[in-house]
């Protein structure tokens, strides 16, 4: 059952470090192994990214506490194009970059309800409702976030590349 | 000014519509450009993120942390539960404290067998051969590759692979258990002319693979640039279900499948 690298994965993108991702997945475990009776034959898969982002959710905030730095609003992560500009190679030629770096330095660049819509259908091969179990929206919300993040995606590897996207190889 | 069908058609992309929708989809599209270019534009970033993106997987010594962890808590409940057990529960007046114990002594073992089959996986399948699986399945998606020989009757299907390859797989129509046979294809892979199945479930389409076992064969569910890919074998056949159904629906396919090759195997 491939559930565990799905829930590395989605930690990964949710945390800053590998340690972290590994940190949250285990607590995530934990907790799915404690709060077994609330599967109730729903998607075990979804059931358990969910937990994973509760457990990130609850993290964030314990965190925040202890800090008092307040996080920066979820519309006013840091786009796309700030996450390029931080990170240009100034040797590299625009068109010698590699692509995988640039595209995910991308997904980085989405807002965090865009970004995880769009990694959950994607890469995990979700359906809308199973999205929306894990990120806990209604499926309208989740069909509006995924047009958003695949827009902005698009949008943003536009104003990189300035031009159209270079054609599937 | 945007098609107001644009929301449709994403729903139709992500396979989310029924038959009805996706048929008067596919009429609107024929005629609206802006939508055709919405899906083609939505399948070339689907191509290129399931392409390009790392599909991490969980460190190893992740999982053997987690397993430890897992062994240690169903130890421990199963250690709570236990005094409750030993009570004669036809005697003990509380007798649903005693319930209650044993219950939790059952989820914790329930739920020891649901997690831990997500940690200790078999060895997989070398990745060129899924590679080359789910190559195979995402061109027979392409328009006109589908099926070589259409037909929704086990006997028109079965018999065209006796002369265009090199096994005989079961085929058979599920349609009341809502795999629809579309018919049989050929394929070439791993030095041999592989015999495809089609079937549909739902709006998602299950190609079944079938060729003849070398040196090992494969008995797992993996999944691989998003689609899932489950094996199993009949005699020296190897199967494989690929689609982009989901794993209930594909281990549905499978276990008819089983059935049927099992039984069609005994004299």
């Amino acid at each position: 059952m491939p559930h565990l690298d799905a829930a590395y994965r989605f930690a990964r993108w949710l945390t800053s470090s590998t340690a972290d991702a590994e940190d949250l997945v285990q607590e995530a475990f934990l907790r799915a192994f404690r709060a077994f009776d609330s599967l109730r034959g729903s998607d075990a898969k979804a059931w358990l990214l969910a937990i994973v982002r509760n457990c990130h959710a609850t993290a964030l905030r314990q965190e925040q506490r202890r800090t008092f730095v307040p996080l920066p609003d979820e519309q006013e992560a840091r786009s796309g194009a700030d996450v390029l500009a931080l990170s240009v190679d100034p040797d590299g030629a625009p068109g010698g970059r590699d692509d995988r770096l640039t595209l995910e330095q991308l997904i980085a660049g989405l807002a965090p309800e865009h970004r995880e819509v769009l990694l959950l259908r994607e890469m995990e091969d979700m359906s809308y409702r199973e999205i929306a179990d894990v990120t806990q929206v209604p499926i309208g919300t989740v069909m509006s976030r995924l047009a958003r993040a695949r827009f902005a995606l698009r949008a943003q590897w536009r104003e990189q590349t300035k031009g159209v996207p270079r054609a599937v190889r | 000014m945007q098609c107001a069908e644009r929301s449709r058609v994403q729903a139709y992309f992500d396979r989310e519509v029924d038959a009805v929708a996706a048929a008067d989809i596919e009429r609107h599209t024929e005629h609206c450009p802006e939508c055709r270019a919405l899906l083609a534009d939505l399948e070339q970033w689907r191509t290129r993120l399931r392409r390009d993106l790392v599909y991490e997987e969980a460190p190893p010594q992740l999982r053997t942390r987690i397993g430890a962890m897992l062994e240690r808590e169903s130890a421990v409940s199963a250690a709570a539960a236990a005094p409750a057990r030993l009570r004669p529960w036809r005697t003990r007046p509380f007798w649903l404290g005693a319930g209650g114990g044993v219950g939790a002594a059952l989820a914790a073992s329930v739920a020891w067998l649901l997690l831990s089959p997500m940690l200790l996986r078999s060895p997989q399948p070398a990745a060129p051969l899924l590679d080359e699986l789910v190559a195979a399945h995402v061109r027979s998606l392409m328009p006109q590759h589908l099926t070589d020989v259409v037909s929704t009757d086990r006997h028109t299907v079965k018999p065209w692979f006796a002369g265009h390859a090199d096994v005989s797989p079961v085929v058979a129509d599920f349609a009341a258990q809502g795999y629809r046979l579309v018919g049989g294809r050929a394929d070439y892979f791993d030095q041999q002319r592989a015999a495809v199945v089609v079937y549909e479930h739902g709006a998602h389409v299950i190609n079944v693979f079938t060729w003849v076992a070398r040196a090992r064969t494969y008995a797992d569910v993996t999944t691989r640039n998003g689609y899932h890919l489950a094996f199993w074998n009949v005699g020296n056949l190897q199967y494989c279900a690929v689609s982009d159904a989901g794993w209930d629906e594909l281990a549905g396919l499978e276990r008819l499948l089983r059935d049927l090759g099992s039984r069609d195997a005994q004299p």
